[in-house]
């Protein structure tokens, strides 16, 4: 199966800001593959690297070594960009325009036409259930809406790949049962989703493959099933996999 | 060339969608109305003083809307985190940095052209004439001088944390050189070495932002600059906005934007 | 409620402190020597600074009467040291040398020379056409009159901008009324001006052809001078040579215009004494002298 997102060994040093250290590590020799029409569960603790990778496989920062592909493409070429979608964890958007004006902008920046965008525009607003707020600025808009234009921002170009950082971060039930719908969707429609979350449950029922990184090693990868193993479910192998000792409670 | 339209598109929408400009622009209103209605000894024809107060304060409103809009430009972004979504695109650093400094521009540019019509019908109301070619060549002078200060402004905004110093840098360097520029080599004359290469260095270095300024020959009346000088003079504005363009480029390049 | 009740007490009880104090200190206040309260805006906002502001309006008046070719404080100023729309208005003597039509020098670098084509590069003034040399547009010197009174207006106790303001308003502008008005303002606050009133017997003698009110005011303005001359410096003195010579040769004149020879020979007796070319002046009183002759012998056969 083609790989439609690839790092080679990647590895990412920072600057380190402690006295002891003079570099530090955040990814050490990354080797990942996510294959085209499946979604694809990236986990680990807080500050285990996931997105420091997204953040390479973005352009955002440049690797110390290794490589990062999207469609074949290294990722520093910005033509890399014009297949994917991007929902980053915190969004904010422009306060000053309404999520109608966001999307054309956005659709402009890839270069699609005015029919087109007026054609999508309306699909994604329905798809995200903000065509009533459409006119309003952005700035008005609850945590949830905001996170659902953020949605509709990266569906913008009908991606092939969709990369979600933390989707459900900050929603409540409702809205994460939302997310899960549109990503199950995506899927059906055979896009490529990858994500990272701390909602173990939601990506056990979300997620073909998943991947384990910690301390910006890759620890485990590979479907969910075989992921859990023995363990009674993917939190408890995650646990484990990680090295968490549960404490005894007396 | 759509994403750098696009960006720029996004920068005008937010100078009309925030108060400044309009406070600006009703507070030049006020004043100059203010001045209008002084009698000076019963003469209605009176003029010239009227047509430098405005010009004085259209001159302080540009530069403010140029250098505060284009010094919060890549902050915001940043702080507000829109940069992530903006750069995830097929957007490269560079066409977001000409994107950015076209909007920073292009709304400069409309300010000049409410803040010039208004200057026009003022002067109008009490000289009976339309010198149109006289505005048009004081305005676009003007208008590529804030490019140089738009170009100038965004450059230092990719080297300081903060836009307050940012643009408070931007302002001493832009007084300064509107003063004192033009004087600089007599200035360096009466140095000693090694102060006076620098001095001298540094007028030939800096853009002199005091070429732009027609304000004298638009209030006396004086006859219009010849078109081969103007032109001259659009092209060495053209130059130093590229100078700072590219150096603005250069820095973003390297910086982290997470 | 109780608690509340005993806020609203104090603090009306604070209010009436407040004003009863405020009350109290008030006369002394408005008798204290710093107190600004009493003082125009100017005096209020700008305080002793203002003097250093109507003076700097008073040069931007003779920018404009050069339609913005003037030197900066970089540049060689000696052609400007008097301001030339005083100059030319004969009250003043001119202190100015060198070149007024080329004090930016010649060009210094390729910078310098492009940038003279963007700023006022030639010696003008506007009463004599201004930069379209335009004689049908002589009365744009009316707008120099917006700096001259905003810096009468500053520095009230400059005779200069008073004198100045109603030379260019009776000369050009043929605003007669105006200038009365300046002038009279100008003695209100600056009582027994010379200058002042020279120029306003001027105005009653010029403008009014009212020949006993121009003769009272330059006979006033003569005793005031005489009165003043023993206390001013030696340096002083000799600025304040130019005045009477002027006031005693007008009144010379007027007396001699209404066949008051006597009077007119005294007169020009006295700018005599004051002249600095006194021998212009020997030969008018010869004149004169010879006019009261031939009054009495018309056979006498004429001078010159």
């Amino acid at each position: 199966m083609t790989a439609i997102l690839r790092t080679e060994k990647l590895r990412v040093e920072y600057r380190s800001r402690e006295m002891r250290q003079a570099t530090k590590v955040a990814l050490q020799g990354l080797d990942l593959e996510v294959h085209a029409g499946e979604v694809f569960g990236f986990l680990g603790p807080n500050g285990a690297g996931k997105t420091t990778t997204m953040n390479v496989l973005l352009g955002f920062v440049p690797p110390t070594s290794g490589a990062a592909y999207l469609f074949g493409i290294d990722v520093r070429q910005p033509i890399a960009r014009q297949r994917i979608g991007y929902l980053p964890e915190l969004t904010y958007y422009y306060k000053f325009l309404t999520a109608e004006e966001l999307l054309r902008f956005y659709a402009k920046i890839f270069g699609l036409s005015r029919s087109e965008a007026d054609r999508r525009i309306p699909e994604l607003l329905k798809l995200v259930e903000l065509e009533h707020a459409a006119k309003r600025p952005i700035k008005s808009y609850s945590k949830g809406m905001q996170q659902r234009a953020g949605l509709a921002q990266a569906l913008i170009n009908n991606p092939d790949l969709l990369v979600l950082d933390e989707p459900t971060s900050g929603l409540d039930p409702l809205g994460r049962m939302k997310v899960r719908e549109i990503i199950q969707r995506l899927k059906n429609e055979g896009k490529t989703v990858f994500f990272s979350s701390h909602e173990l449950g939601e990506v056990e029922s979300v997620c073909d493959r998943v991947a384990i990184i910690h301390q910006g090693e890759l620890k485990a990868v590979g479907r969910v099933a075989d992921v859990t193993g023995n363990h009674a479910s993917l939190e408890k192998a995650f646990l484990q996999i990680i090295g968490y000792q549960m404490q005894p409670v007396s | 060339m759509n994403n750098i339209f696009a960006v720029a598109g996004v920068v005008i929408k937010e100078l009309y969608r925030r108060k400044d400009f309009y406070v600006l622009f009703i507070v030049t209103i006020l004043i100059c109305v203010m001045m209008a209605s002084v009698n000076i000894y019963n003469d209605a024809h009176i003029v010239r003083y009227l047509k430098e107060i405005c010009l004085l304060l259209i001159w302080i409103c540009s530069l403010v809307v140029a250098v505060t809009t284009t010094a919060r430009q890549i902050p915001a972004e940043r702080e507000n985190r829109t940069l992530l979504p903006l750069l995830a695109k097929p957007l490269t650093r560079v066409q977001l940095i000409v994107g950015k400094f076209l909007g920073c521009w292009l709304a400069c540019g409309l300010t000049l052209v409410c803040f010039y019509i208004f200057f026009g019908a003022l002067s109008a109301s009490r000289e009976h004439q339309w010198p149109l070619m006289n505005y048009f060549q004081a305005a676009m002078l003007h208008w590529f001088m804030l490019g140089i200060v738009v170009a100038m402004a965004l450059l230092g905004s990719l080297v300081f944390a903060a836009p307050s110093s940012n643009s408070t840098i931007c302002f001493v360097i832009i007084g300064g050189i509107l003063f004192a520029a033009r004087h600089l080599d007599q200035v360096a004359l009466t140095l000693r070495e090694p102060l006076r290469t620098v001095v001298y260095s540094l007028y030939f270095a800096i853009p002199h932002l005091e070429l732009f300024d027609l304000r004298d020959l638009v209030i006396h009346n004086w006859p219009l600059i010849e078109w081969k000088y103007f032109g001259l003079a659009l092209l060495y504005a053209l130059f130093y906005m590229g100078v700072f363009l590219v150096a603005a480029c250069q820095v973003f390049r390297r910086k982290a934007v997470n | 409620m109780s608690s509340s009740r005993t806020f609203w007490l104090l603090a009306l009880a604070l209010l009436v402190v407040c004003f009863g104090t405020a009350a109290h200190l008030e006369p002394q206040f408005q008798a204290w020597q710093g107190s600004r309260s009493s003082g125009d805006i100017f005096n209020v906002v700008l305080g002793d600074s203002r003097r250093m502001f109507a003076n700097s309006f008073y040069v931007k008046a003779d920018e404009y009467y050069h339609s913005g070719y003037y030197p900066t404080m970089f540049d060689d100023n000696a052609a400007f040291q008097t301001t030339h729309m005083a100059a030319d208005t004969g009250a003043v003597n001119s202190k100015n040398t060198g070149d007024e039509h080329g004090f930016l020098g010649p060009t210094r670098n390729w910078i310098d020379a492009f940038g003279r084509h963007f700023f006022p590069n030639r010696h003008t003034h506007l009463d004599e056409g201004g930069p379209d040399d335009d004689l049908g547009g002589s009365d744009n010197v009316r707008e120099i009159l917006p700096w001259l009174k905003l810096s009468a207006d500053l520095d009230p106790d400059n005779v200069q901008t008073y004198t100045v303001t109603a030379f260019w308003l009776r000369q050009r502008m043929h605003n007669v009324a105006e200038a009365d008005a300046v002038l009279h303002e100008g003695l209100r606050n600056c009582p027994g001006s010379c200058d002042i009133l020279f120029e306003l017997g001027r105005l009653y003698y010029e403008s009014y052809h009212d020949t006993d009110r121009a003769r009272n005011v330059w006979e006033a303005a003569a005793k005031q001078w005489e009165k003043k001359y023993p206390e001013l410096n030696q340096d002083q003195q000799k600025d304040s040579r130019l005045i009477m010579e002027q006031i005693t040769t007008h009144l010379a004149k007027l007396e001699e215009d209404h066949d008051n020879l006597p009077k007119a020979i005294e007169w020009l007796e006295k700018a005599k004494e004051v002249s600095g070319t006194p021998e212009v002046l020997q030969q008018d009183i010869d004149r004169v002298k010879y006019k009261l002759m031939q009054e009495v012998n018309p056979l006498l056969k004429p001078l010159y």
